[in-house]
């Protein structure tokens, strides 16, 4: 036990919050491979209250000292801790003898002592740079969460609910929301807190907000993201700005806004949150800088009309299998080959929420088929011998509806051609207008594909 | 998915009910003080008081009794000053204590009755009159209920005999203090339940207490006891009772009867008002000829809902569940009752991932074009996710799927094409938005075709059934001024017709009705 409370009294000796978080780790070290086991097996249910109270509160060894109800708040904290540590022992038994783990009652555990700091924080005037221990304490409860919720699939609910009909939902995840209904108090905890800003607990804010979107998208209720931005747009006056914040919230609180915006389909505002996100990210996260171009590279092809170059990709071969083939097809403005690309990588633009907004980018390929039609019709016979060469206006919507069956194995008759027209005249990607009693598309003089040097 | 906001109300929203509600956690405190011990350790010991104690008159002259230490320490603490209670007088105080011990005396028990943990008498007090109190409140919310529901009287009269039933047994006086105590919150429970609208409320404004000041010590006393309810502290005495807990598990039914209003259930079905699956599958036999019969819907969805509601308590999930909730789904789509279909689609969903028959095919098509409908792409993307290969190549569910890309292409000349061929009964939901994509249609049009086109070529893009119709749409959308009478016929004129449909277009996809969407 001593190895163990050294590290308590070192790290709130020197008001380290991160080194005291650490304390409340669910597993061992590398300089301490038996850290759990050893803490768990140096007390007793009988007497580890008595033995934390005296090393938190009365040894005369400490450097610091901590007030009577700041004192029980910790010893209260760290014997939900030394209880819940017996049941990972246990579960982590189970796992290794292949026997059958419950991580229900890891996962009850560990809420208690979620409970105990909170209530830390509310009546025991823990301080506001111990906030660490929060971020610790939400992490892993999401992750026990997830584990019980594992286990316990399929198995009996004890949902007791008056409801007409059944929730399949609810139940597949009940510890996870259970868990997100936790975290939220720790955001209502750091948000509350009126201390003033040196001391305040608001600096928690972020990290709880990204463990809050993390287990919210885990959950599908993505819209409930949303209230959480809503009560610190509330707040906002009394905050400190994001920047003020470490950069690894910032940058993973970023990605998720940005995320949300894209899925709610505001690529202009997704597009602005995860290029910061993208330029404050540390260049030797790949991963992470990976999924902030799963959805920037989507983006940015339906706002700026672009595509990614290969010297962005050659960094993520899963991105170059993601978006190559489609990003080809684009830029050839080959229908066909995007329609079968689509296909091809439906299942794992689905699994990562972008199908729907890829798909757009058929536009993009059809424009650029349009484009070649165009440019391909060549110029108009030049009335005068040194006048500027003009490129031939009037197209036959057949020329396009040729273009467009390329590829496809039947001919698409000239009412969809034209339909298909009509939307790229109306999404502004191309000028002019459909004479439907002539046949032909009349294109602008001045720039028919706008943005394209044509 | 149930609320995640386990956000304490602000205070003062719920006014009465909060504070009853902390009147039983009060008293936990007491209970839990003595930590080593059960925490209902008292309640056995109190049972063999059960019969009420006859009046002090009419007992025996009493004799010199030596009294228990325990006895003498719970008197001491029930005029320890800072036991009492102010709004309780004294008298009222003492004569409950001076009940409770010759009642004691007469049945002997002086000894047995765990003094140290029995209530103070003022105590006791308050939970009665907290009781009455929630009892008369109880009645005026089944009054509340019924009224809303618009349930013959029977139905009032058979809540209030569940609500009794809830309690306990009649024949223990249900008065008795020690039983009140511990006995369950039952109305309480519903009555903070009850005003359902007043539970979503509070959902919806989740961090309004924070602004409440912090200052105020009272505030701040009843801040941390509603958040000590909030993390389970006191759960222990409050949630349990030593009367049993609702069945949790299924209940089997026994009623007979074919027809049964619905009702929503507020507390734990009764055996006997709910119907064994011989019993419904009787009854769809039954509604099914009825409603061909008289096509009387709003009969037919109560009672299909009432169905779906037993099927529920008993857990019965077959096909003969999928049956009904099909049935159901079919109905409420034929009269476009969109809150009905979407609760027996979502139900629908978790049943046919059970492998129980049915036709998945048609639902699973249905559900694409709503979700079309409530233009809900993450939902969308979940049923992207949820199909499999071969599912997608069947003809309704490739119908759906279709139309969808269709719409996301802005292909509205395939897009009209599929709506005139829809299988099953999916017109019935395309005709939900086949509205607001002839305005997005005719946006487009109009900007892309100069200088205009022929009616004709509007109805037949459009999916019109004739060119009046297609006329009387653009004339309903105040579009009067674009038709113009030519020898060759109608003309629509395109090039004037951009901005007005343009703003009828935004308008309509600004309202998607989505009621009942869960």
């Amino acid at each position: 036990m001593d190895p163990f409370f050294t590290h308590f009294k070192e790290a709130y000796g020197s008001g380290d919050g991160y080194a005291l978080s650490m304390t409340l780790s669910p597993l061992d070290t590398q300089s301490q491979p038996d850290r759990l086991s050893s803490f768990f097996r140096s007390t007793n249910a009988a007497s580890a209250v008595k033995d934390f109270k005296y090393r938190i509160l009365y040894d005369n060894t400490n450097t610091f000292k901590l007030s009577q109800d700041e004192g029980n708040g910790w010893v209260d904290v760290y014997f939900a801790y030394w209880k819940v540590t017996g049941e990972i022992l246990n579960a982590e038994a189970a796992t290794k003898a292949n026997e059958k783990v419950s991580w229900i009652s890891v996962y009850e555990g560990w809420k208690e002592l979620t409970n105990q700091l909170i209530r830390g924080y509310t009546n025991c005037e823990f301080e506001a740079w111990t906030v660490p221990c929060l971020y610790m304490v939400g992490k892993y409860l999401r992750i026990f969460a997830i584990k019980a919720d594992e286990g316990a699939a399929n198995g009996t609910s004890a949902v007791t609910s008056f409801q007409d009909d059944l929730n399949p939902e609810a139940e597949k995840n009940e510890k996870l929301e259970d868990a997100a209904r936790q975290l939220n108090r720790i955001f209502q905890l750091c948000l509350s807190d009126r201390a003033p800003l040196e001391e305040s607990r608001k600096w928690g804010i972020y990290n709880i907000i990204n463990l809050l979107f993390k287990t919210y998208f885990k959950l599908n209720s993505i819209s409930l993201s949303k209230n959480i931005l809503r009560a610190i747009q509330v707040y906002k006056g009394d905050m400190p700005g994001l920047e003020a914040f470490p950069m690894a919230h910032q940058v993973t609180f970023k990605y998720y806004v940005g995320v949300i915006y894209f899925l709610e389909e505001n690529y202009v505002e997704s597009e602005r949150h995860l290029t910061e996100a993208w330029q404050l990210c540390h260049k030797d996260v790949k991963r992470n800088k990976e999924l902030i171009l799963t959805y920037l590279i989507p983006c940015h092809l339906l706002t700026t009309h672009t595509l990614p170059t290969l010297a962005l990709l050659s960094d993520y071969p899963r991105l170059q299998v993601l978006f190559l083939p489609l990003s080809r097809c684009i830029k050839k403005g080959d229908l066909s080959g995007f329609d079968a690309a689509l296909i091809a990588g439906e299942e794992e633009f689905v699994k990562r929420r972008i199908y729907l907004t890829l798909e757009r980018g058929r536009d993009i390929a059809l424009r650029n088929l349009l484009r070649k039609v165009f440019i391909a019709g060549g110029f108009e016979e030049a009335k005068e011998a040194n006048a500027t060469p003009v490129r031939r206006t009037r197209v036959p919507v057949a020329e396009f509806g040729a273009a467009i069956s390329i590829g496809s194995k039947e001919t698409m008759d000239n009412d969809e051609v034209e339909c298909l027209l009509a939307n790229m005249i109306y999404k502004s990607l191309m000028k002019g207008y459909i004479a439907r009693e002539r046949g032909i598309v009349v294109l602008s003089k001045g720039g028919a594909f706008p943005g394209t040097g044509i | 998915m149930a609320s995640p906001w386990a956000v304490p109300p602000p205070p003062g929203t719920q006014g009465q009910y909060a504070y009853q509600q902390t009147t039983p956690a009060y008293h936990a405190v007491q209970v839990r003080q003595t930590f080593n011990q059960l925490p209902h350790s008292y309640a056995p010991i109190v049972q063999p008081q059960a019969p009420p104690p006859p009046p002090p008159e009419a007992s025996a002259p009493r004799k010199k009794i030596e009294w228990p230490q325990p006895v003498r320490n719970y008197v001491q603490r029930s005029f320890d000053p800072s036991n009492l209670i102010a709004d309780i007088p004294r008298p009222e105080m003492e004569l409950r204590l001076k009940q409770t011990i010759s009642a004691a005396t007469d049945s002997n028990s002086l000894h047995t009755i765990d003094w140290d943990n029995l209530p103070l008498p003022q105590e006791m007090i308050r939970q009665e009159r907290a009781q009455n109190a929630a009892a008369w409140r109880q009645e005026s919310v089944n009054m509340y209920v019924a009224g809303n529901n618009l349930a013959s009287p029977m139905d009032v009269m058979s809540k209030k005999r569940k609500s009794q039933e809830m309690a306990g047994d009649e024949d223990s006086s249900p008065n008795s203090p020690w039983r009140i105590t511990n006995s369950p919150n039952g109305f309480e429970d519903r009555v903070s339940f009850q005003p359902a609208r007043d539970r979503f409320d509070k959902r919806q404004q989740p961090f309004q207490d924070d602004g409440a000041p912090k200052n105020s010590s009272k505030f701040q006393k009843a801040l941390e006891k509603r958040q000590r309810r909030f993390d389970g502290g006191y759960k222990s005495s409050y949630k349990r009772s030593p009367s049993p807990e609702p069945t949790i598990g299924p209940v089997v039914g026994t009623c007979q009867t074919l027809e049964k209003k619905y009702f929503r259930l507020t507390s734990a079905p009764i055996p006997s008002q709910v119907r064994p699956e011989p019993v419904l599958r009787q009854t769809l036999d039954f509604l099914k000829k009825k409603w061909k019969k008289e096509g009387n819907y709003s009969y037919i969805c109560d009672q299909f809902k009432s169905m779906r509601q037993d099927l529920t308590v008993q857990r019965i999930k077959n096909e003969f569940t999928v049956t009904v909730y099909e049935i159901h789904a079919r109905i409420a789509l034929e009269k476009g009752d969109l809150g009905e279909y979407n609760q027996c689609q979502t139900q629908l969903r978790a049943l046919y991932a059970l492998n129980l028959g049915g036709n998945p095919v048609e639902f699973k098509a249905y559900r694409i074009l709503y979700f079309i409908h409530t233009c809900n792409r993450t939902a969308l993307n979940d049923v992207l996710a949820d199909l499999t290969k071969a599912e997608k190549q069947q003809k309704a569910i490739k119908h759906a799927l279709d139309v969808r890309s269709s719409l996301a292409l802005g292909n509205y000349n395939r897009f009209f094409r599929l709506y005139l061929d829809t299988p099953n009964m999916g017109a019935y939901l395309m005709d939900m938005f086949v509205v607001r994509e002839r305005l997005a249609a005719l946006a487009n049009i109009s900007k892309a075709y100069k200088p205009d086109v022929r009616l004709r070529f509007v109805t037949e893009e459009l999916g019109f059934e004739s060119d009046a119709d297609a006329a009387q749409f653009i004339y309903d959308n105040n579009g009067q001024h674009l038709l113009e009478g030519r020898e060759d016929g109608l003309r629509f004129l395109t090039g004037k017709a951009g901005p007005l449909f343009e703003t009828a277009k935004v308008a309509a996809f600004g309202k998607v009705d989505i009621k009942g969407q869960i």
